[in-house]
């Protein structure tokens, strides 16, 4: 390997700097003691007493930092949390499955209808959702599915199939049709030919729709925002957004719930990132 | 070969989905579209009385709306050339070999992985005038004498969610970029070298028209996004976080239909709003790409 010129690694440099900054800070709020945080002129980019007390504060403790809230802020936290948890990973392993399911049909099996069926799917994938929304809100609540786990996997699900069949569509149609067709022979039926030789072939397609509908559904607001009213369904994204008051800010509390809602994501970018880029640029026009 | 029963097999396997599409996201646009031609108000009783194109014709003659819609446009003039520059420049570093260029790369990536809610906060304090860290970084370094609002004024605010909206979206094109660099042919390198090319000829005739085509599609998705940006105003400049009202200065196109639907329950003005946003989202889209490809090919 070359050695790197002067402008590659001032380059790299920046990139990192520009990068990381803005989560560094919060990262240093979350574990500073608000008498260095809130030291005017501020100079405690590395906090002299370290602590983990925001963090434990903002999971036990009542509203000091919410603006007028009703429950106390620790609460709606960890239902926040398990809200976030119960649907993002349950939608994922819907998606997972349904998406395998209708990708298998388009890749391999030839039924009536299936070109305006595929047609129907794709040309959902450049379209704003905002417009079947708006109508929606009215509809769900119709039937009494506003503001609960299912109504919102539900939702999640439905309007991430586009994307995913047609990523597990291509996935599938990458496997050799050899092997498929050699269980078919031996006896096997469609369905226990797509568990057992076809999905096992496509697994890194099946672990980055996973991958990349977890993160989606984790990171969403607006929908959740729409769709969600009290603890019952509340996403940490939307918990965070109350926090956001017209009164008040406990920043170092903020920064650490902030640090939470970011956790997932992190770890999913600095660990399983070759799963996720494909998947979300091929999204991206949603 | 095509196994008996495959015409059932696969129906059954397609139900699900084609249910929850259709039930979930085609019927209720499609409600959408019947809603925007009535005047449907929730707060007025018996108001769903067809007003044909009347909705939209309204809309196109309020100032408040060609406000909200220039201001969108605002956001997306900055973020567009900031996303696609960084990005450019980013791909352009991660295209050299260099040690530890995986983990950069890794990182780089990481703002756009982000929630776009907790991005906006995260932008909010480091702005926060009292104990903000770009306060405290540039009254340190003394470029400042005292510390500043940087939210304070209307035309600060588009700038820092121009901003902050920059450093969430530049990771895609920077992908979109690298690949498209990955795949310049290095024999075309070669062949304007031995013509005597220095660098910076190299990137104008060469690689600069060769990242056209990803330069639309950067462009085009990049525009989309940014047109409908909304979990960054929410947590930045105030959307109407606990209820409050929606800080008009930076309210664009999604948050004012949102105001309109949520908030006001202007049913059939803000179902008009959102085929307008969807048809604005789609024409633009199209005619960068068009234009892009033409400019590219002449």
């Amino acid at each position: 390997m070359k050695r790197p010129g002067i402008l590659v690694a001032a380059g790299a440099g920046v990139l990192t700097l520009w990068a990381l900054a803005p989560l560094y800070w919060v990262v240093v709020s979350s574990i500073s003691t608000r008498t260095e945080l809130y030291a005017a002129p501020y100079k405690h980019w590395l906090p002299a007493h370290p602590t983990f007390a925001n963090y434990v504060d903002v999971f036990t403790t009542g509203p000091r930092y919410r603006a007028g809230g009703f429950l106390p802020s620790a609460t709606i936290l960890a239902s926040g949390l398990r809200n976030s948890l119960v649907i993002a990973l349950t939608s994922a392993a819907v998606i997972a499955l349904l998406a395998s399911l209708a990708g298998y049909v388009f890749a391999r099996l030839r039924i009536r209808l299936k070109g305006v069926l595929f047609l129907a799917l794709l040309s959902l994938l450049p379209l704003p959702i905002w417009v079947s929304l708006i109508s929606l809100y009215f509809l769900l609540s119709g039937v009494g599915l506003v503001d609960t786990d299912l109504g919102m996997i539900l939702i999640f699900v439905a309007y991430g199939l586009p994307l995913y069949v047609w990523l597990m569509q291509t996935y599938i149609a990458g496997t050799p049709k050899e092997v498929e067709e050699a269980a078919l022979m031996d006896g096997a039926g469609r369905v226990r030919a797509l568990f057992q030789v076809v999905l096992p072939m496509a697994r890194a397609g099946l672990v980055s729709v996973f991958l990349v509908a977890f993160l989606t559904t984790w990171n969403a607001f607006l929908i959740p925002l729409i769709f969600s009213n009290t603890e019952a369904s509340q996403p940490l994204t939307v918990v965070l957004s109350l926090f956001i008051g017209q009164y008040e800010v406990a920043w170092e509390a903020m920064s650490a719930a902030a640090v939470v809602t970011m956790l997932p994501p992190v770890f999913l970018a600095l660990f399983f990132q070759r799963y996720l880029v494909r998947g979300l640029s091929m999204g991206a026009l949603q | 070969m095509q196994p008996r029963g495959d015409e059932l097999t696969g129906w059954a396997l397609l139900v699900p989905s084609v249910l929850l599409i259709g039930l979930l996201v085609y019927y209720p646009a499609l409600v959408t579209l019947r809603d925007s031609l009535t005047g449907l108000n929730l707060r007025i009783p018996n108001s769903g009385s067809w007003v044909a194109l009347g909705n939209y014709a309204q809309l196109l003659s309020t100032p408040e709306f060609w406000g909200v819609l220039g201001r969108s446009l605002l956001v997306v003039l900055f973020v567009l050339p900031a996303a696609l520059a960084i990005g450019l420049g980013a791909a352009l570093v991660l295209n050299q070999p260099f040690p530890g260029r995986g983990i950069v790369r890794t990182l780089a990536i990481l703002p756009w992985m982000l929630p776009p809610l907790v991005n906006g906060f995260m932008w909010s304090w480091i702005l926060n005038g009292d104990y903000g860290a770009l306060n405290g970084l540039l009254y340190q370094l003394r470029f400042i004498g005292a510390y500043q609002h940087w939210l304070a004024h209307p035309a600060g605010q588009i700038f820092w969610v121009g901003v902050a909206q920059a450093w969430t979206r530049y990771p895609f094109s920077m992908v979109v970029l690298l690949a498209a660099l990955q795949s310049i042919p290095d024999e075309i390198y070669d062949a304007a070298r031995i013509d005597g090319s220095g660098p910076w000829q190299l990137f104008r005739a060469v690689t600069f028209p060769m990242l056209m085509p990803a330069f639309a599609v950067a462009l085009t998705v990049e525009f989309i996004a940014t047109f409908q940006i909304f979990d960054v105003i929410w947590s930045l400049t105030g959307g109407g976080a606990a209820g409050s009202v929606i800080n008009p200065f930076t309210k664009t196109v999604m948050l004012y239909n949102y105001e309109l639907v949520f908030r006001n329950l202007e049913i059939g003005l803000g179902s008009a709003l959102a085929y307008l946003i969807l048809i604005v989202s789609l024409g633009i889209g199209y005619i960068f790409v068009r234009n892009l490809y033409e400019k590219a090919l002449a």
